[in-house]
Parts: C-alpha cells; structure tokens; sequence
C-alpha cells in the first residue's frame, strides 16, 4: 500500500468519524409542549406528502426532538415518534400555557435573521464567474459577507474570495437596495499557449451595491454590482467588473 | 461609464456610513425593550392601587432548550461517470446540502475521475492526446435540488423508511485535459432515510461542458451514475 492511499485512506477514516460523531452524541433535554387544538397530526417524513399514521389527543403532550426545514420531529407520551408540521406546532403551547415561539421563514425573517447563503452566475472582467457567498447579520442594516469564486474566461482561469461589509438601505422593504465594502484576493491562471505566464495571487478591494428582492418562504434574488481594484506588482493597478445575479435563502 | 459607476458606488457606501453609526443595537434585533418596560413599571406604580393580599402562588418557570436545526447533509459517493469520447470510469467525491424547506434544497459537490484513452489514440498506437495529470476530471457544482414523489420503502414487514426522488441542476466548472470549463449540470435521484441522520442516495447526473479536443468545439455530455450515503447534521 503506497503511503499515498494509506494518507488517502485515514482522511477517509477520519471524515467518516467526523460525519458519525453527531449520530452519536448523548441523550439530551427535550422541550415539553401541551396540544390545544382537539388533535396534533404526525406524519411519517417531513413533508406535507408523507401521510398521517398516529395522532395526539387535545392536552397531551409531545417532546420536540429537533427540526428539519418546516418539520418538527416530536415523541409522544407513549414512546411514537412522528412529524409535525410549523402550522400545527404554532398552536401548541408550553407547560406554563404560554405559546410555542419559533423561527418562522417568512416575510418578517426577511427583515430580519442572522444568516444568508446563496448562489450566482455572473461575470467577472468578462469571464464567466460562478459564485457562492454566505453573510452573518449584526443587526436588520448591517451585515459580514464572505463570496467566493469561479471565474472561466478566454485568456484566463481563476479564484477570488472577497470579505467586506453589507449595509440593507430598506430591509423591510421587498425590493431592499444594499451596499457592499470590502477586501479581496485573487488568483489568476493565465491561458498563455505561447508565452507561460504565471500564476499570480493579487489582493484586491471592492465596493458595489445591488438588490434583494423577497420571493417566498425563506427565498429571495440577489442581484450585485462590484468594482474591484486589483492591487498589481506592477507600475499599473487593475480593475475588473463584476455582475451577478443569484437565488439565495435565510436562515 | 465604469469609473463613474465606481463614484457613484463609492459615494453612496460614503452617504450611508452616518446612517451606520445611527443604528443603535449592533447585537440584532433587541430594541430599546429595557427602556419600555421601565416606563411600564412606572406607569403602573402610579396607577395600581396597592395589594391587599399576597398570592402565593409559585409561578412555574420554564427554561426553552435550544431546538436543534438539522438541515445540513453531508456525505460521500461512488459511482461510475462516463467522459465523452474518453471512456467511463470510476468516480468518486464529496457532497454537501442544506435543506431550505421540504420542497427546496441546495447542494454542493466536488468530485473526481480519470479518463481514459480515445478510440483515436487505441486505434493510432502510440499517439498521446493527454498527459496523464490532464487526464484527471475534477470538478465541482453547486445546484438546486427539488423533492418530489415522497413515499415509503419498505423493507420485509416491519421496516419502512422515508424516500423521495428529487431533481437536480446547477452550474460548476469542471478541470480536464489542462483547462477549467463551466459546466451545467442536471439530473435526478432517489434518496432513502434509514434513519434520522442517514440518508441513502442514488443519483444519475449529466454534466455538460464545451469541448474543442477532438479538434471541433462541441457540447459534452458526461453521465454520472452514483450511489452515495450522507449524514443529516
């Protein structure tokens, strides 16, 4: 066994470590809440397609297990384990009889939630560029985004990162403008078939805007202007254009 | 046109900085709550007559665990992926996905294959049109994936588990014979949940990029047949 499959064999073993370790994790608390209406239905996956099995009479109480996407996966008093969904659990209410708060994905968490990830195919100095950014929000205005890319041209390939700072002029707004500020860099592998240029890692800074538009549930566009200044070793900086348009969720 | 653009953005990043340093709660969504409850406290003390009795009743206090999120997959994959004109081959490589609502889910994959030899290089003895490191086939998508006809499958009598099938598309790029291509991806998958952080895929995927090889240009279809496991975090 060469000592690269043994390297490549451990990473494997390692990873898979990794990806059990949550399967395994120890018992924990669950949240108790109380059914109000004269049922709670559960189904038997997390979505509106799976059947209904089993059903909770009015004031029993189920423990909420965790949540995937709109679905609560909840345990009954008598050990069944099933899926409620977001509506239903909305008219659930705590042992103290006050009601079951939770994030809900709608227009309201538009305004206002902590994270966005998204993707975008755009241009980039007029290559193709094919992009995907994540952001953290401080607050409804103001927001730390990273994005990185791809870009594919004619006489060059190649990556750029980028970290700066959103500012939402309206977020409440469904067509809400922003503005972007930040620092990047990028990595350029030049197509040279004649002469071999190399390959060069350049810092950049950008400043831009565009628009988010609100879809649905938790979806939204994301279309962005940034203009790039490349900061080159040489006598002369660069700049390149970058245009993009993406589809892009909260959470 | 372009550098006016630069201006405008740049004054505009400018004309918003007071508006920055107007927002007052930096740490989300906590408006002045400790303020209005204050002057709530205030409000009653002058209106609210004094208590005659005391009730002793102990309020019961309930403390909200933290419900836990799990809409993140990951997991890998093994399959064969067949490159045009070069051959099928084995493939293997790594998936991500967060899932947005029961319908919607986004995915990220970066897989990797090697391709074989062109019937022209077989047929033409010694003739090389790649080296060997050009013959590697990386590539990376990032896609959207839709769930559709969930159902059950069942296992003997008393095992039923969880399945969908979904589709697939999205864009990447995909590094072959010395160059990055941008690639279009589509396909669709039958994914099956043993269990609450497992999930078993088997997907069938077309990649599709433009090639000039085999000297004229022309769209490549490269089809993926995989089977895969992933774990629901």
């Amino acid at each position: 066994m060469s000592a690269r499959a043994r390297a490549g064999a451990l990473t494997g073993l390692a990873l898979l470590v990794m990806l059990l370790a949550p399967a395994l994790s120890a018992a924990r608390e669950y949240l108790q809440v109380f059914v109000t209406q004269p049922y709670l239905e559960l189904h038997t996956g997390p979505g509106r397609g799976y059947p209904v099995f089993h059903v909770v009479p009015r004031d029993a109480s189920v423990d909420v297990l965790f949540r995937r996407t709109d679905w609560f996966k909840v345990r009954t008093e008598h050990g069944v384990e099933g899926w409620a969904s977001q509506g239903d659990m909305l008219k659930t209410v705590l042992a103290d009889g006050s009601t079951f708060k939770f994030d809900l994905g709608d227009r309201a968490g538009f305004t206002s939630h902590r994270y966005e990830m998204g993707i975008f195919a755009g241009q980039y100095g007029g290559a193709t560029l094919i992009s995907a950014f994540g952001s953290v929000s401080f607050n409804p205005q103001l927001a730390l985004e990273g994005s990185v890319g791809n870009y594919l041209g004619k006489f060059s390939n190649g990556v750029t990162g980028d970290i700066g700072f959103a500012h939402v002029l309206a977020p409440e707004a469904r067509w809400s403008p922003f503005l972007t500020i930040g620092l990047g860099l990028v990595h350029i592998e030049p197509k040279a078939t004649l002469v071999q240029a190399a390959d060069r890692t350049e810092q950049t800074a950008y400043v831009g805007g565009g628009v988010r538009y609100y879809l649905t549930r938790r979806f939204f566009l994301r279309a962005e202007y940034k203009a790039h200044f490349i900061f080159t070793k040489r006598n002369e900086n660069e700049d390149a254009d970058e245009w993009k348009l993406g589809f892009a969720f909260f959470f | 046109m372009e550098t006016g653009l630069r201006i405008l953005f740049l004054s505009a990043v400018l004309a918003a900085l007071p508006g920055c340093a107007s927002v007052r709660s930096w740490f989300h969504h906590r408006p002045a709550a400790n303020a209005e409850a204050q002057a709530a406290d205030q409000a009653q003390d002058e209106t609210t007559p004094p208590r005659v009795i005391e009730p002793e009743v102990a309020r019961r206090k309930i403390t909200v665990p933290k419900i836990r999120s799990r809409n993140v997959e990951m997991g890998l994959y093994y399959g064969e992926l067949s490159i045009e004109d070069f051959g099928s081959h084995p493939v293997y490589g790594v998936t991500a996905a967060y899932h947005i609502t029961e319908d919607f889910f986004f995915q990220a994959e970066l897989g990797r294959s090697k391709a074989g030899r062109t019937s022209f290089e077989t047929l033409g003895g010694n003739v090389q049109l790649l080296t060997e490191d050009e013959r590697r086939f990386t590539y990376y998508d990032l896609s959207l994936g839709y769930n559709f006809l969930p159902g059950e499958a069942f296992l003997g009598r008393g095992v039923a588990m969880t399945s969908a099938f979904y589709l697939l598309g999205g864009i990447g790029g995909t590094d072959f014979a010395g160059d990055t291509k941008f690639t279009v991806n589509f396909g669709a998958g039958y994914r099956v949940v043993p269990a609450d952080w497992l999930a078993v895929h088997i997907t069938v995927q077309d990649r599709v990029f433009q090639s000039s090889l085999l000297g004229t240009a022309k769209l490549t279809n490269n089809l993926e047949a995989r089977i895969g496991a992933t774990v629901f975090f």
